[in-house]
């Protein structure tokens, strides 16, 4: 009883983790048409840079804002320098974000080596949370990276239902061409959305490198994982990210608790069963 | 005749007389990090142009299933101490049935949302060779693989090794070319260029994409034979996301839609590789730049950007009509996703 509380937290702050990374990619997705396979190396920069700013201030929120904000910085550079040359052209985006993401993986393993990475966590955060469950203690950290997920995923919810641009947004994942004919500057739409989901994937980079570690390779583990996600939540709803990003964190946990050799196996066969019965994936719409 | 013309009639005899010679003169440095490894290079990315140019569809799983192949050929004879034989035949199989597979998954989708799930695909079979220990023996690979000796033939020799690749390599390479020209080649393109149309007339499209993936998914093993051989190992580095982007670079620097471009991006690639790394320890950022260029300049790759300048200078030299070379068949890189019938067809299921 006590392990699958434990394996059950574990998965839902796992999937509060790949929720922050694949709300960002399916945001783009569901807006741009733009397949960010650099997703993952914007996430491995957040992680990276977390580490430098934390390392050099001591300050941990000085940490995962400044990343998120300057992962944000290069999201919008990569989309204004490169993507929008191309825009539309759906192929050959994907192709552009690929070769970003070779250099970018080849730069950062100049720079900071092959090794590990732990971000500190500050001393508030760093122990553990008594539940009253069970006699169970949790670490904190995790507690708050299943908060900052419900978080994120409560702002995204208000942005999108409840303001002018997500009503923006929304239109302009059912279409494009339409919003814009109706007067609405979408290349500033565009530039904002794809700046949010390279915030994200920054953040969650920073939050990652503190829960777990950070090393070369990471990029395309959490690609991986966007990718999975969105597949089986449906491609460019956020709601789908959330459901997907839940499941796809509980059975990877349950899978390594219990049968631990094949737990990317169930997670592939996941994936399957969702594409067998909804190709669409389970909350994506027919076109 | 004009030039342009005699060109094309002569450079097929340069290009086989060169390729017969190439151990001759060359050191073995060059036969084997440049040559073999081009050519086996090339049948993987084979796969994916024929996949992509003339199917329409941009795998990333093409590396996964040389993979397949690889591990299937080095577990048989390795740990279970079967003869080649049997290791190549399983192997191919293997690659085969698991083509099958991740078409069965994939087939209903296209453009943008297929390569999403031939990467997810291609990523399951890299973490699941790391976590494997029973067959895949975890992150170390298995070792040890050596290439036979068929009667006389001694295929580690590294010359008797580069004509074997060469004749498989050909051997491939035509056999597309006439594939593509059946009335299945055709239909495959007609269903590349319009599915919705080849589904009223008629046409299976599904079962045609299923034919064509499994088939690639055939080549891409003959690829993962030779590689295995070539390596002497395989592990789950050789399958990571690195490799599994190199053979998309190497069908994108060639031209995602010209077999000739598949060795044509191999070569290059082997040679920047090389040479690359004697000079700078970051070649995957020279890699990964050579190819944001190709993707950002020239969609057709430098088999399409050759083809340019010969169109260019054989109308210049010769005016305009008969000393023309054809009409280069669109990229699929090229065409704009939102106008091209791939993105408003059935691949738009996941909206």
């Amino acid at each position: 009883m006590r392990e699958f509380i434990v394996t059950t937290l574990n998965g839902l702050t796992l999937g509060g983790l790949y929720f922050l990374v694949a709300a960002g990619f399916t945001l783009v997705f569901g807006l741009m048409r733009i397949v960010n396979l650099a997703h993952g190396s914007l996430y491995l920069s957040g992680a990276y840079l977390g580490w430098s700013i934390g390392n050099a201030t001591g300050n941990w929120l000085l940490a995962v804002i400044g990343a998120a904000l300057c992962v944000a910085a290069a999201g919008l550079l990569l989309q204004q320098g490169l993507l929008r040359r191309i825009q539309g052209q759906d192929l050959r985006e994907a192709l552009v974000t690929i070769g970003v993401s070779i250099v970018v993986a080849d730069l950062l393993l100049a720079f900071y080596g092959g090794q590990n990475y732990e971000i500190a966590a500050p001393d508030i955060i760093s122990g553990g949370t008594y539940l009253g469950i069970a006699g169970l203690t949790y670490p904190t950290i995790r507690l708050l990276t299943l908060g900052i997920a419900l978080l994120v995923g409560i702002a995204l919810w208000f942005l999108l239902r409840h303001t002018r641009l997500g009503m923006i947004i929304r239109a302009g994942i059912d279409d494009r061409a339409m919003v814009s004919a109706a007067g609405i500057n979408v290349q500033l739409v565009f530039a904002i959305v794809f700046a949010l989901g390279a915030l994200l994937a920054g953040l969650a980079g920073v939050i990652g490198a503190t829960n777990l570690s950070v090393q070369p390779g990471d990029d395309s583990l959490y690609l991986l994982y966007s990718l999975t996600v969105v597949i089986i939540g449906g491609m460019g709803s956020v709601g789908g990210a959330a459901i997907g990003a839940l499941l796809v964190g509980l059975v990877q946990q349950y899978g390594l608790a219990y049968i631990p050799t094949y737990s990317v196996l169930i997670t592939f066969a996941m994936m399957i069963l969702v594409l067998a019965i909804r190709p669409q994936g389970i909350a994506g719409r027919r076109a | 005749m004009m030039p342009a013309r005699m060109l094309r009639l002569a450079l097929p005899i340069i290009i086989a007389l060169f390729l017969l010679a190439f151990p001759l003169f060359a050191s073995v440095f060059f036969v084997v990090q440049i040559g073999i490894q081009s050519l086996f290079l090339g049948i993987v990315a084979l796969s994916l142009v024929f996949l992509a140019g003339y199917g329409g569809m941009v795998s990333l799983a093409q590396v996964a299933l040389y993979g397949a192949a690889g591990y299937v050929l080095a577990i048989l004879t390795i740990t279970y101490n079967q003869p080649w034989y049997v290791g190549v035949v399983a192997g191919l199989a293997g690659s085969t049935l698991l083509a099958v597979i991740f078409a069965l998954i994939s087939v209903r989708t296209q453009g943008i949302y297929f390569l999403m799930i031939t990467l997810a695909e291609a990523m399951f079979v890299f973490y699941y060779a790391d976590q494997d220990r029973i067959f895949t023996n975890g992150h170390t690979g298995i070792n040890g693989v050596t290439p036979p000796a068929v009667g006389p033939l001694v295929l580690a020799d590294p010359t008797t090794f580069y004509y074997m690749v060469l004749i498989v390599a050909v051997l491939t390479y035509l056999g597309m070319r006439y594939l593509v020209r059946t009335p299945f080649g055709l239909a495959l393109q007609g269903i590349r260029d319009n599915p919705q149309r080849m589904q009223s007339l008629g046409f299976n499209v599904p079962a045609h994409r299923i034919a064509a993936f499994t088939l690639a998914g055939f080549i891409a093993g003959i690829g993962g034979v030779l590689g295995v051989w070539y390596n002497g190992a395989i592990s789950p580095g050789s399958i990571d996301l690195t490799r599994t982007i190199n053979v998309l670079v190497i069908a994108v620097l060639g031209g995602l839609s010209y077999f000739e471009g598949a060795f044509v991006g191999a070569v290059f690639f082997t040679l920047i590789t090389n040479f690359a790394s004697s000079f700078t320890d970051r070649f995957n950022t020279v890699i990964g730049l050579a190819f944001l260029l190709v993707a950002l300049f020239f969609p057709d790759g430098l088999i399409g950007l050759s083809r340019r300048i010969i169109q260019l200078t054989s109308r210049t030299t010769s005016g305009r009509g008969k000393g023309m070379a054809p009409p280069a068949p669109s990229s699929p890189v090229s065409a704009s996703g939102d106008s091209a019938p791939t993105a408003s067809g059935a691949g738009a299921e996941g909206k």
